[in-house]
C-alpha cells in the first residue's frame, strides 16, 4: 500500500535520508528502529508532505505522494501523531479531536469515532474541554494519537507515541496500536522503545545515518545479533 | 455596596460629559448610561425575580441618576458660564434633567431586571432593548438637535473596517498594518464609478458590491504572492502595500496607456532594420485623469431609494443604511466563523503545520482571510464615498491603519462584540469627545483662563496655543493603546478564544507548578 523508493531527502545541505526504500503493506505493522538522528521522523516527515525528498518516489495505493503538498496529502489518507505532538494549545481537547477529522470527506460515523477514541482514551473524555496546552505532557500524546486516529486513515504514522509516558500507561499505548491493527488499521510505527516496538510489529527495518542497513521481519530483527547489541541493550 | 461604586462610576461619566455637551445632553446621556448601568449590573446579579432585580438596581440607579443630574446643573450655571454661555434655568433645563433622570432610573431598572429572565428570553430582551435604542437614537438626536448622528455613523464606519480586519488579525492571526488601502480601494472604485469625473453614474446599490469585490480582487493580489511571508514580515508588506496606494491615487491624473503591438513592437522590429516607424500609434488611453489627485474626487452620487435621494443635511437615512450594512456584515461573519472556513483560519493561527497535517491548506485559507477581510473595507469604502461625496487620498494613509487596528485591540481581538465596542469608544471619543473638550477648553480660555493669565503675555499664548486636545490626538490614542495592554491585553470584550491565548502560558504555568509540586511530594 505504502512504498518509499530510494528517497533522498534534504535540510538544506544536511543529507538526511540517503536513499531509502521501504514498503508498508495493508493490514501490517511496520516499525522503524535507530539511534538518534537516524532520520526516522524524517522519514515519516517526507511521507506526510512536511519534507519534500529531493529524488525517489513516494507511493500509496498506487498515487504519488512525493510532489503533492501536505494538506493534499492528509486528504488521501495519511495521518500522524507527530514527534513533539504539535496539538493546538489554545483549543479545547474536543476541538482539537475535531479537527483531526478536518479531511474526512466521509462523517458519517464521526459521532461513532469519536466515542471509540474517548472510549481509548478515558483521559481525554475527562479533560474534554481543558484547553489542549494545559494538558500534561502524556495527555497531550494521547491527544495527538486520538486526533489522529480522528482522520479514520489509511495509514497511520506514529512517532514515539511511548515518548513521556508512565511504564504502565506505555504498555496500555502498545495494547492500543495492537488494537487499531486488529481493527484494520496500517501502522509506520517509530519507536526509541526497540524491543517493544518489534514484539507487536509484524516487520521492521533498521535505519542508521540515513540508510537502512537491515530489514526482516520483526521476529527475525528481534534475535539478530547486531540488533540486540545496538538497540536492545543485549550484550 | 460595590454595586454602588458602579452607580457612582456612570453617574459621574455621564455628568462630566454634560459639561461639554450643554443642552439636551443630559437625557440622551441618561439613555445610554441607564441602558448601560443595568447591562453592567444584571451580569453580577445573581438570578432573582424580576421584580427583586428592579429593587435591587434601584438605589445604584438613584445614586446614578442623582449625581448625574447634580453634575449637569453644576454644569449649567457654574461651569457653562465659565466658558462663556450663559444659560438661564428655562423649561428646556428642567426638562432634559428631568428626562435625563428618569431614563437613567428607569433604564437601569429595566435592564437589570431582565436577571430575573430565564437565559434565553434575558438575551432576546436585551436584544429588544439594544435594537429599540439604535433606532430611538437619531430621532431623538434630531429632536433634541444635538447633530450626534453624523459622528456616530463615522464610528460606524469604522466598525464595519474593524469587523473586516478582525478577520485578518484576529480569526487569521494575520498582520495586516495597511488594511486601509482595501478601504481606500472601495471609496475610489465608488468615486470612480459615480462622480462627473468620468461622467459615469452607476447606481449607489450596484456599485457598492463593485468595491466590495474591486478590495476583495486586491487583497487577493495582495495576498497570493505575499501570503507565505509569515508574521513581522508580513506586517511589513502590508505596511508597504497600504504606504503604496494612496500615494498610487494621488498620482494617477494623466495615464496614458499605448496599445503595444502599434506603439512598440511593429516600431521596434522596423526600427531593427534600420527603417523609420510607420505604423501609428495607437493609444487605448491617453491622458485620462483617472483619481483628480490631491483635488480629490467630487461629488460623489448619493444612494436613492424608492426614488428618495439620500441628503447630506439629512443624516437619518444615512445612519440606518449603515446599520444594515453591519447587521449583513455581522451576520456574514458570524456564519464564517462558524464554518469549516473559520474552524481552518484559527488552527492556522494555533500552529500551521499541525493545521497541513490536518489537511487544511495554508495558503488558501491565508487568502482566503485577506480577501475576505477586504470586502467588508470595500462597503465600508463605498459607504464612506457616497456620504462624504469628496475622497482624497491622504484621508487613507497610515494613521488609518493604525486605528483601524486600534479599534480591533482596544475592543477585543477575535471578539465581534469588542469590536463594535472598540470602534464605538474610538471614534466617538475622536469625533466627537475630542472637537466638544476642545470647543469646551477653548470657551473656558477665552472666557475665564486666558483674562486670569493677562500680567503674564508669554505664557498666555503658549496656553492658548497649546491647549487644543485635537493636538494630541495621537498621543491619545498611544497613551490609551498602553494602558490597556498593560491593564487589560485581551481588550474591553475579550474573546474567549483570546482571552485564553493571553493568559494560556498563566494557566500552563499553573497546572505546571501544581504537578511538580506535587512530585515533589509524591
Ligand atoms: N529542521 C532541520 N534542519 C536541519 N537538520 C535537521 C532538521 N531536522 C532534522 N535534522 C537532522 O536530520 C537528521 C535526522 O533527524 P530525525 O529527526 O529524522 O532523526 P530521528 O531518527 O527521528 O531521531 P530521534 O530518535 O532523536 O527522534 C538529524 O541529523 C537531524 O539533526
Ligand atoms: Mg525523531
Amino acid at each position: 500500500m505504502l512504498e518509499l523508493k530510494d528517497v533522498h531527502t534534504y535540510y538544506g545541505n544536511i543529507h538526511a535520508l540517503k536513499g531509502i526504500s521501504l514498503t508498508v503493506n495493508d493490514g501490517e505493522i511496520v516499525t522503524l528502529i535507530g539511534s538518534n538522528g537516524a532520520g526516522k521522523s524524517t522519514t515519516l516527515r517526507t511521507i506526510q508532505g512536511l519534507n519534500k525528498p529531493r529524488t525517489g518516489t513516494v507511493t500509496l495505493d498506487g498515487v504519488q505522494l512525493e510532489k503533492l503538498p501536505a494538506h493534499e496529502i492528509a486528504g488521501l489518507g495519511v495521518a500522524q501523531s507527530p514527534e513533539g505532538r504539535m496539538i493546538f494549545p489554545r483549543m479545547t481537547v474536543l476541538e482539537n479531536l475535531e479537527m483531526g477529522a478536518y479531511a474526512r470527506k466521509d462523517l458519517t460515523s464521526y459521532k461513532d469515532d469519536l466515542e471509540h477514541v474517548l472510549a481509548l482514551f478515558p483521559r481525554l473524555k475527562e479533560r474534554i474541554t481543558q484547553k489542549g496546552g494545559t494538558l500534561s505532557g502524556g495527555e497531550q500524546q494521547m491527544l495527538a494519537m486520538g486526533r489522529a486516529l480522528m482522520a479514520k486513515p489509511k495509514i497511520l504514522l506514529l512517532d514515539e507515541p511511548s515518548m513521556g509516558l508512565a511504564p504502565l500507561l506505555v504498555e496500555l499505548i502498545f495494547d492500543i496500536i495492537k488494537q487499531l491493527n486488529n481493527e484494520g488499521t496500517t501502522i509506520l510505527l517509530v519507536e526509541q522503545n526497540a524491543l517493544m516496538a518489534l514484539s507487536i510489529a509484524h516487520r521492521g527495518y533498521v535505519l542508521q545515518t540515513g540508510e537502512i542497513i537491515l530489514s526482516n521481519t520483526a521476529e527475525k530483527l528481534k534475535n539478530d545479533e547486531m540488533v540486540q547489541k545496538a538497540y536492545l541493550g543485549v550484550e | 455596596m460595590q454595586h454602588i461604586k458602579t452607580g457612582v462610576i456612570f453617574g459621574v461619566l455621564a455628568g462630566l460629559f454634560t459639561f461639554l455637551f450643554g443642552g439636551w445632553s443630559v437625557t440622551m446621556l441618561g439613555i445610554f448610561a441607564g441602558a448601560g448601568l443595568g447591562l453592567a449590573l444584571e451580569n453580577k446579579l445573581e438570578r432573582g425575580t424580576q421584580l427583586a432585580k428592579a429593587k435591587e438596581a434601584l438605589p445604584v440607579a438613584l445614586v446614578a441618576g442623582g449625581l448625574m443630574v447634580a453634575l449637569s446643573l453644576f454644569g449649567n450655571f457654574v461651569v457653562q458660564p465659565a466658558t462663556g454661555k450663559f444659560t438661564a434655568l428655562n423649561t428646556i433645563v428642567v426638562a432634559a434633567n428631568i428626562l435625563g433622570f428618569i431614563a437613567m432610573v428607569g433604564l437601569a431598572m429595566l435592564t437589570a431586571s431582565f436577571r430575573g429572565l430565564d437565559e434565553k428570553k434575558e438575551k432576546t430582551a436585551k436584544t429588544i432593548l439594544l435594537a429599540a435604542i439604535v433606532i430611538a437614537f437619531p430621532f431623538i438626536d434630531v429632536f433634541m438637535n444635538l447633530r450626534w448622528t453624523s459622528n456616530i455613523i463615522f464610528a460606524l464606519i469604522f466598525v464595519i473596517l474593524g469587523l473586516g480586519l478582525n478577520i485578518v488579525v484576529g480569526y487569521a492571526g494575520l498582520l495586516n498594518l495597511g488594511y486601509a488601502a482595501f478601504f481606500a480601494i472601495g471609496a475610489y472604485t465608488t468615486g470612480i464609478l459615480s462622480s462627473p469625473q468620468h461622467d459615469i453614474f452607476l447606481n449607489f446599490w450596484l456599485v457598492i458590491w463593485l468595491a466590495a469585490g474591486m478590495a476583495a480582487l486586491w487583497g487577493f493580489l495582495l495576498g497570493a504572492p505575499t501570503l507565505p511571508v509569515r508574521g513581522d514580515y508580513l506586517g511589513i508588506v502590508t505596511l508597504g502595500f497600504g504606504e503604496i496606494i494612496p500615494v498610487i491615487f494621488k498620482n494617477l491624473i494623466d495615464v496614458t496607456i499605448n496599445e503595444p503591438l502599434t506603439c512598440w513592437i511593429i516600431p521596434g522590429i522596423q526600427r531593427l532594420f534600420g527603417a523609420t516607424s510607420t505604423v501609428a500609434c495607437i493609444n487605448l488611453v491617453s491622458h485620462m485623469d483617472l483619481t483628480a489627485g490631491e483635488k480629490g474626487i467630487n461629488p460623489i452620487g448619493r444612494p436613492i431609494l424608492f426614488g428618495y435621494e439620500f441628503q447630506s443635511n439629512n443624516t437619518t437615512p444615512w445612519y440606518f443604511l449603515i446599520i444594515l450594512i453591519i447587521m449583513l456584515t455581522v451576520f456574514l461573519i458570524q456564519r464564517m466563523y462558524k464554518s469549516r472556513l473559520g474552524r481552518s483560519w484559527m488552527a492556522i493561527r494555533e500552529d500551521e503545520l499541525a493545521s497541513a497535517q490536518m489537511g487544511i491548506d495554508p495558503v488558501k485559507t491565508k487568502l482566503a482571510a485577506f480577501a475576505i477581510g477586504a470586502v467588508f473595507a470595500g462597503f465600508a469604502g463605498a459607504f464612506y464615498a457616497a456620504y462624504i461625496r469628496a475622497i482624497f487620498p491622504s484621508v487613507f494613509d497610515f494613521s488609518a491603519s493604525i486605528i483601524i487596528l486600534c479599534v480591533v485591540i482596544l475592543g477585543g481581538i477575535g471578539n465581534i462584540n469588542g469590536v463594535i465596542v472598540g470602534g464605538l469608544v474610538i471614534m466617538t471619543a475622536d469625533r466627537l469627545f475630542l472637537p466638544a473638550l476642545k470647543d469646551f477648553l477653548k470657551g473656558l480660555l477665552d472666557f475665564t483662563i486666558l483674562p486670569a493669565l493677562s500680567s503674564n503675555p508669554g505664557l498666555q499664548a503658549a496656553v492658548s496655543q497649546n491647549a487644543n486636545p485635537i493636538l494630541y490626538r495621537f498621543l491619545l490614542f498611544g497613551l490609551t493603546l498602553v494602558i490597556m495592554m498593560r491593564v487589560r491585553p485581551e481588550g474591553l470584550i475579550p474573546s474567549a478564544q483570546m482571552r485564553a491565548v493571553l493568559h494560556a502560558d498563566e494557566e500552563i504555568e499553573a497546572v505546571q507548578n501544581d504537578e511538580s509540586k506535587k512530585a515533589k511530594k509524591g
